[in-house]
């Protein structure tokens, strides 16, 4: 599997169905601004978007805006894709990405799946991201989706094919 | 904890089990299958069919399979109640729990829970097309609706894509990898080589799952459950009524139905993506049935990928945090370990039926009536000589006696069976079975 991804994904074999809970966030993406769910009422965050706050179970919501900089919590390196749109790029990595800008204050985290652009070489629980942006054809929707960025030095950084090299290596 | 149980506790009993053939292209109505296996399972328990009159059942998606109304009218039953509910493996405990309700409430008395999918033939999970041989179907668009549009338009499709994120947390916060998985797929194949019903009997190496192909990191082709055609059934009573009938009763100690983690709903936003409802759940389990896990002689834990039985085993306290990948190497969930998991060869090997698989399983163990390759299985004579085809399990006692190089003149078939169904982390059940 290599550095970047195989092929360009087919959105047009997507059919986006926002819905009032949802239209917000897609309505952001347009403009290439990524945001989360926010209570107005006690500022609990979440993803994906819900009607209503499961801290306060306040109705009364916002979105938040993201500074788009998160950091790899998991990963999946797709190689097999039921979805026809995926199938051209695939191997592909789908990183789920945390932001620390937009975590709770208890700890409990805001973490988004996304497109990683960079491919497998540059995925590992621990890499630093950056939002970017996926078109669909026709203007018809955007989609975030993610960029590697340096690790920064003293961070760990956990790769699956790592951990199993170290393993066959001390078998 | 509590060791006296719940009120209901040994009231209700599984009387009845079986299924149609395990298949990739069943060329069969759903509702052709449901039937065969509630006949089948009326048969096992001895019953005649007119005697059922309640149907609880299960669509992982809507219109995947037939409904309680079909069924009863094909049957020629009047039913006074049919449970027809929404889900996939989080289900089939929820049935059996519903149908103990149903009697206990004085609406039925006798309950056939069942599952019927065309899963390879019809609609596959994950939405992929059914092929056989000749051209693949132009794609057309997917929609991206619901809790879809969190997924499709980002790639996740279908369970593996699902289920890697807290497979690959799981790995990289306890620090597993792949050949841990590999340990868990070669132990339950080799289970299933004693399974004449088995979608894949052919024994396989530690060498075979490393080499099969990708699907999706850290999953490969043997990590993952099969797709197949099948129907199942369970025929669920009172215990009064089980004294009677054809088959030893397998008495419900237990258990808990389709328990969720709370918020946050997304289970990957949770602070620890591989805790989920089991932990929650698991002293409800235990105190239900009046034992604990030290009581328990063989378990099922859902398969539906190698890593998800890891974090279970972990959740009911069979082994401590972070010791899954480990615990299930060492021939420790063998026929002959520690504690047998997924006897049957589980949904890895046997097939994929969203979890009744493991209760008819099961409930076979528990009879001593495990269907193996001895020939008198049917009336419970076994060799427990896994190199002549025996996969009837043994009592806890029993193994140890075995494993010490005790002499173990007349073995006896294990007395409980603790089963987990589920998914993943979002949710499941758990159902405590004795002999």
């Amino acid at each position: 599997m290599g550095s970047e991804m195989q092929g360009a994904v087919d959105y047009s074999l997507i059919a986006l169905q926002p819905d009032p809970d949802s239209e917000g966030f897609w309505a952001a993406a347009r403009e290439h601004r990524l945001v989360v769910r926010a209570c107005a009422e006690c500022g609990r965050r979440w993803y994906p978007p819900a009607p209503l706050c499961p801290r306060c179970r306040s109705f009364d919501l916002e979105w938040r805006e993201a500074e788009g900089r998160g950091v790899i919590a998991s990963y999946v390196v797709v190689a097999h894709s039921v979805l026809p749109a995926f199938r051209p790029a695939a191997p592909y990595v789908v990183a789920l990405v945390e932001l620390p800008d937009c975590a709770n204050e208890d700890g409990e985290p805001v973490r988004l799946a996304g497109l990683l652009l960079d491919g497998e070489d540059a995925a590992g629980v621990g890499v630093a991201v950056e939002v970017a942006w996926e078109e669909a054809p026709d203007g018809a929707y955007t989609v975030p989706a993610w960029r590697a960025l340096e690790t920064p030095q003293g961070a760990t950084v956990w790769r699956l094919d790592a951990e199993l090299a170290r393993s066959e290596a001390t078998a | 904890m509590a060791r006296s149980g719940s009120g209901l506790r040994d009231r209700y009993c599984i009387v009845g089990v079986g299924e149609t053939e395990y298949s990739r292209w069943s060329g069969r109505t759903t509702l052709s299958m449901a039937c065969e296996a509630i006949v089948t399972a009326a048969a096992d328990a001895g019953i005649a069919v007119d005697e059922i009159d309640g149907l609880a059942s299960h669509q992982a998606t809507a219109g995947d399979s037939c409904g309680n109304a079909e069924v009863a009218s094909a049957l020629g039953i009047r039913t006074n109640m049919g449970v027809d509910i929404l889900g996939g493996g989080n289900s089939i405990g929820q049935l059996v729990a519903q149908s103990i309700a149903l009697i206990e409430a004085g609406y039925c008395e006798t309950v056939a829970v069942w599952r019927s999918m065309n899963g390879r033939s019809g609609l596959r999970m994950g939405g992929g097309a059914a092929t056989r041989g000749g051209e693949a179907p132009r794609p057309q668009p997917v929609a991206a609706a619901g809790r879809g549009q969190y997924q499709v338009p980002f790639g996740i499709r279908g369970a593996p894509t699902i289920y890697a994120f807290e497979a690959m947390s799981y790995l990289q916060r306890y620090g597993y990898n792949t050949l841990h998985m590999a340990d868990l797929a070669v132990t339950q194949r080799f289970a299933a080589t004693l399974n004449p019903k088995a979608t894949r009997r052919e024994a396989i190496s530690i060498d075979d799952h490393q080499n099969s192909r990708w699907i999706a990191k850290p999953f490969r082709l043997l990590d993952c459950c099969q797709e197949n055609d099948v129907a199942g059934a369970l025929i669920v009573t009172s215990a009064e009524r089980a004294a009677d009938l054809a088959q030893p009763p397998v008495y419900i100690m237990g258990g808990s139905a389709r328990a969720s983690t709370h918020n946050p709903s997304w289970t990957w936003g949770r602070p620890d993506m591989t805790e989920g409802w089991g932990a929650f759940v698991r002293e409800r389990s235990f105190s239900s049935a009046g034992i604990g896990p030290e009581d328990v002689d063989i378990v099922t834990m859902y398969d539906n990928f190698t890593t998800t039985p890891m974090m279970y085993l972990e959740a009911f306290g069979f082994c401590g945090e972070g010791e899954g990948g480990d615990f299930v190497g060492g021939g420790r969930i063998h026929l002959d370990g520690e504690l047998p998991q997924n006897t049957n060869g589980g949904q890895l090997s046997e097939g994929y039926a969203h979890g009744i698989g493991y209760l008819i399983e099961s409930a076979r163990q528990l009879r001593g009536r495990t269907d193996d390759l001895c020939e008198g299985w049917r009336q419970g004579e076994h060799t427990y000589d896994r190199a002549r085809g025996c996969r009837q399990a043994l009592a806890r006692e029993d193994r140890r006696r075995r494993a010490r190089g005790e002499p173990v003149e007349h073995p006896s078939p294990p007395a409980v069976a603790f089963c987990a169904g589920g998914g993943g982390a979002q949710q499941g059940w758990t159902a405590v079975l004795r002999r």
